[in-house]
């Protein structure tokens, strides 16, 4: 199954600039030659507060407040390098219930 | 049967201030002026009178609270936002009874000791508006509001505030922060409005059809009241029947009638003669019943016992044939598109719901995804400015107990059982 990469496209993580992050990601990721990940918009993840919001699946790494400066270790995760913990910040809960959506085919 | 609003059970057309008063219109204005404040509370205490507006609140109870609240000065609110779809009995009241709604607001205003009352009436009702702007005239001009009404000593003025037509407008934080000239986005709570709402005053917001009661109950009495219904839910209720049913429209019956009356006597039956599938005794946003309970009384009781609720009695009817899947899927999406999108477990919550049916219609995610439904509801329980998000629960969760099998052929199959 090819990975997802699902950014936030509801109105709070929009107004935090997903829009730019999203077009950002997709070059960096081709950029990298990584061929099988899709960028795709999510509608909410209920983290509003916490936007912008995105979750690499099926990794289930969920990363929150990201910046433009963050892309680039992100990409790098995506690559196969390490998780970036500083912007793990989710409470555990609501990445569980997310988590499950997910896995049963909710994006 | 006489009502105890609509004088012949059905809505007659405007009725003017001579024809009002010719059957003791303004009577228990008068009345209730010679006394206190705390004498008309009790009286509608007494009487038993719960809101209209959905969620049944004693509303000798929430003025007691404003009235007791220390900060000066009060406002009272009818709440005439009336944005649940399919309701329209506060259209119908405003439109033909408005003096009976003036009435009941004066004395609301009366009994709170309010300066001001705002008539907060869905923008969208043209002749609802004008109507009771002439009414407020009439009225007016009577000495029946402002300075030193009827030589009493007691002063109102009286606002009418076109409503937005959004779901949460109707929402009493909301409809307090339409009149303060803001978006119409539900307030945390506590603090309630009785203590802190309108320009951070104590303030009571009462729907239009529990307004209406008062006049009636003051005029006759409570013991004469409490022959309408039950123990708990006393009086009558309007109920608003749709396009779902033979003859569509408001009916007044007491609380306690059968369903069963209000769907076949009222309303005629279902439309096209098709068996029911399920009932939801308070569209969008109860617990659907089966066909077998279509016998359950109309009361906030017996329909909690049921598994449902009374809200502000929109019925909705189910047909056979009908993909519950479908049903649901314009209910969740009503809500998702409704959220005020405040809340960010709202915004989560009801646009997952919407989009989990969408994949259970499409037979996508397999059994495991039936549930992720309640999953997803317990987890936001409680979360949220308003109870919008708590609304899609009981339709969702009553229909999957109802109708598993559709849910699993749908999910199964890839194919709709009915359709």
């Amino acid at each position: 199954m090819a990975r997802i990469c699902l950014v936030c496209q509801n109105i709070d993580c929009k107004s935090r600039g997903s829009e730019q992050l999203t077009t950002e990601l997709e070059k960096k990721i081709a950029a990298k030659g990584i061929n099988d990940v899709e960028v795709k918009p999510y509608m909410c993840f209920g983290a509003c507060q916490e936007g912008p919001n995105i979750v690499l699946y099926p990794e289930k790494s969920w990363y929150a407040k990201v910046q433009s400066q963050d892309l680039d270790d992100i990409v790098e995760h995506l690559a196969g390098g390490p998780h970036v913990q500083r912007l793990d910040t989710i409470d555990s809960s609501l990445k569980e219930l997310i988590y499950q959506l997910l896995d049963t085919g909710v994006f | 049967m006489e009502g105890i609003l609509f004088p012949h059970a059905t809505p007659e057309g405007r009725e003017g201030l001579k024809e009002y008063r010719d059957r003791g219109g303004y009577q228990a204005l008068e009345k209730t002026l010679n006394g206190s404040p705390e004498q008309l509370i009790q009286i509608v205490s007494d009487a038993g009178l719960r809101g209209r507006g959905g969620a049944g609140f004693p509303t000798g109870k929430k003025w007691q609270l404003t009235r007791e609240a220390p900060e000066q000065p009060r406002y009272l609110i009818l709440n005439g936002g009336e944005d649940e779809p399919g309701s329209k009995k506060d259209r119908v009241l405003l439109e033909n009874l408005p003096h009976l709604v003036l009435e009941g607001t004066l004395l609301g205003a009366y009994a709170i000791g309010a300066s001001k009352a705002y008539l907060y009436i869905n923008a969208r009702y043209d002749d609802a508006l004008k109507t009771i702007q002439a009414a407020l005239a009439e009225a007016k001009k009577a000495g029946y509001y402002g300075k030193n009404v009827l030589g009493s000593g007691f002063d109102l003025e009286i606002e009418v505030v076109p409503a937005p037509h959004n779901y949460v407008a109707g929402e009493d934080t909301a409809v307090i922060e339409v009149i303060e000239g803001k978006k119409a986005w539900p307030r945390q709570k506590p603090p309630f409005p009785v203590t802190v709402g309108l320009f951070g005053k104590p303030t009571a917001i009462n729907n239009v059809e529990t307004l209406a009661n008062v006049p009636p109950i003051v005029l006759k009495g409570a013991d004469w009241y409490r022959q309408f219904g039950t123990a708990e839910s006393t009086g009558t209720m309007i109920f608003s029947l749709n396009d779902d049913v033979n003859r569509p429209g408001v009916y007044e019956l007491p609380f306690g009638t059968p369903l069963r009356y209000l769907i076949e006597e009222c309303g005629g039956g279902i439309k096209g003669g098709q068996k029911i599938k399920a009932i939801m005794p308070a569209a969008p946003s109860s617990a659907f019943l089966s066909p077998e309970q279509i016998d359950t009384p109309l009361d906030h009781n017996s329909m909690r016992e049921a598994g449902s609720a009374l809200g502000c009695g929109v019925v909705k009817l189910v047909a056979e044939g009908t993909c519950i899947v479908e049903e649901l899927i314009k209910i969740a999406d009503f809500f998702a598109a409704e959220s005020c999108g405040q809340c960010p477990a709202c915004r989560m919550e009801t646009s997952s719901l919407a989009m989990m049916l969408k994949k259970v219609q499409a037979g996508q995610g397999g059994l495991p995804m039936l549930e992720q439904f309640g999953k997803i509801l317990a987890f936001n329980k409680g979360k949220g400015f308003c109870n919008l998000i708590a609304m899609p629960g009981p339709p969702i969760e009553s229909a999957i107990k109802l109708f598993t099998a559709d849910f699993e052929a749908h999910l199964t199959t890839g194919k709709c059982p009915v359709n």
